[in-house]
């Protein structure tokens, strides 16, 4: 566990120093600045707009965080040879892989906590800085959603290029954003042995449905046929599954 | 005292990236021991198979065939790496991270505690040269200072022996002879180590024993005084007599040539040279000097690659 941590730690502060990260912090400003304007231009409850489009901003930015750092953290290593001096101290593949996926989560959660104290901020200018205690439940299913990209990101970033490792990330967030509605739609027009294959894909495919639950947070619905028990199972399941095939796929891998 | 690293007809096949039909042998049944204590040289020229030997004896790259023992362990064994530093060739590090903070994530690695890392980290950038520059991160560093830093990490746990990978690869001539210095003080202190290269005058100003590989093939392997094939040793007696005799003298011996103020006579065998020396000293001459020339390890190696060509043609 000591070795996990160690790699985890130099993980973060070596990430959390590059200035590509900051591009993406300067970005979250800006888009929750773009909301204050938006406020402005629309008629409506000014408070539910900033909390829209504030946790929005925080989910994409925290998935674009997890994707393009992620897709890079161990395939930058490899190329530029940093892996070679670490793999030949006592520390393990396994150890190596899991370390970089928590030093990666860490990053999430500061990036997340640093949005979220954003929004805090734009949320007290218009009176209702006691939201943010409504959004905690929201705030915690975007992490686990960003904590499962970030475990996707790392399984590509340990076996294939960056640009394919993108390619495969981004869509395994596209599939998992819109599983849920494209299985709902191709239920209510489809044949019933189509539906009986997409129902068997919804067990395969990601479904990031389980986490999106800042609409009704927002607009007063509560937790309401929501189970964040279920989100975390979902969220920790689905870790553990791609962390195996990653740790598999690293111990293989012939280090060149 | 047993052998630090144990290489058994090892072997190492590739597939051709793009021909994937086509098998490449980077490494053909190679052997050879490495000692406490001495600094081997491994040789050959770019893509000969080096890397891919010192990327096996890491671990990192898993052989087809033949056996690798580390201190009488598998590559890759925790208890093994603890007793090994590595350099690997043109090291680069994280760029955000300054020269003290990756020494202590090394440190980390190793295992040292948290009391006495601190100690450790101080002596090794005094060592290498790096204590004004340990607050400096590494994309400060010149191409110089990583190869340094790289050092440091690899000598950070007090390993008993230490493989590098090209250390002396784009250095300077300074830089080589900064890391030149380390190496033998490392030998000093009684680490071993063994060290790739192209440059044969580090190989052999640096090493007790030499690795030759040619095309994945060991050609040979011991002290270079005994890697020299017999035919490329010449023999030589040198004399100081009166120049009045310089005629009679270069009647009487033959590839005789005269030098500030004495003779020199270059012969093929030894044999020959005790034959001269008695021929000399009967004519009542002082013998200055007398003895074997050996090639260059450039010499040794470009007529090995010569007679290796002939022998293919000739094959």
């Amino acid at each position: 566990m000591g070795k996990i941590l160690l790699v985890a730690r130099y993980t973060f502060l070596e990430m959390v120093r590059h200035k590509v990260l900051y591009a993406f912090v300067f970005f979250a400003f800006f888009i929750l600045g773009l909301g204050v304007a938006i406020t402005q231009m629309t008629i409506g409850n000014e408070i539910d707009i900033i909390s829209d489009i504030g946790l929005g901003t925080i989910e994409i930015f925290s998935t674009v965080i997890a994707i393009f750092m992620g897709i890079f953290i161990i395939q930058k290593e490899l190329s530029l040879r940093t892996l070679h001096p670490l793999l030949a101290r006592p520390l393990t593949r396994p150890q190596y892989i899991i370390g970089k996926f928590v030093g990666m989560l860490l990053l999430a959660v500061v990036g997340i906590l640093f949005m979220t104290a954003i929004l805090w901020l734009m949320l007290r200018f218009y009176g209702g800085a006691d939201r943010i205690v409504i959004y905690l439940p929201a705030l915690y299913t975007i992490f686990l959603q960003t904590a499962l990209v970030i475990s996707v990101a790392v399984l590509c970033s340990s076996f294939v290029e960056p640009a394919v490792g993108a390619l495969f990330t981004i869509s395994f967030y596209l599939i998992g954003a819109t599983s849920y509605n494209l299985v709902y739609l191709i239920n209510r027009r489809s044949s019933e042995e189509l539906k009986r294959v997409v129902n068997f894909m919804r067990y395969i495919l990601p479904d990031f449905s389980h986490f999106n639950i800042k609409d009704n947070l927002i607009y007063g619905k509560g937790l309401e046929n929501i189970s964040l028990s279920f989100a975390t199972l979902y969220a920790v399941a689905g870790i553990l599954i791609v962390l195996a095939v990653a740790v598999i796929a690293f111990n293989k891998k012939e280090i060149n | 005292m047993s052998s630090h690293i144990e290489v058994e007809r090892l072997s190492k096949t590739y597939r051709h990236p793009m021909r994937v039909w086509k098998v490449i042998e980077a490494v053909k049944e190679l052997s050879f021991t490495t000692d406490p204590g001495e600094i081997v040289g491994f040789v050959g020229h770019n893509g000969a198979g080096k890397t891919t030997t010192i990327k096996m004896l890491m671990g990192f790259v898993r052989p087809t065939a033949g056996r690798i023992s580390l201190f009488g362990r598998q590559p890759g064994d925790p208890a093994a790496l603890k007793r090994l530093g590595f350099l690997p060739e043109r090291p680069y590090f994280y760029s955000h991270l300054s020269g003290r903070e990756l020494l202590r994530y090394f440190c980390g690695l190793s295992d040292i505690p948290g009391s006495a890392a601190k100690g450790r980290i101080e002596n090794t950038l005094r060592t290498v040269g790096l204590a004004d520059a340990a607050d400096l991160t590494l994309n400060n560093y010149s191409k110089g200072m990583l190869q340094r830093i790289g050092i440091a990490q690899a000598i950070i746990h007090d390993p008993e022996l230490v493989v590098m990978d090209e250390p002396m690869s784009g250095l300077d001539p300074i830089g080589r002879r900064e890391v030149k210095e380390i190496i033998r003080e490392l030998k000093k202190n009684g680490k071993a180590v063994l060290f790739s290269s192209h440059i044969l005058a580090d190989i052999e100003d640096l090493s007790d024993r030499i690795l030759i590989i040619e095309n994945g093939v060991r050609r040979s392997f011991g002290p270079l005084t005994d890697i020299i094939p017999q035919q490329d040793i010449s023999w030589h007696v040198s004399f100081a007599a009166p120049d009045r005799d310089r005629e009679t003298l270069f009647a009487a011996f033959k590839g005789l040539r005269a030098t500030s103020g004495h003779f020199t006579v270059t012969i093929a065998t030894e044999q020959e040279m005790n034959a001269t020396i008695a021929a000399v000293l009967e004519r009542r001459y002082t013998i200055i000097e007398a003895g074997p020339l050996y090639p260059t390890l450039e010499e040794v190696v470009f007529r090995m690659k010569e007679r290796s060509g002939a022998e293919v043609r000739h094959g």
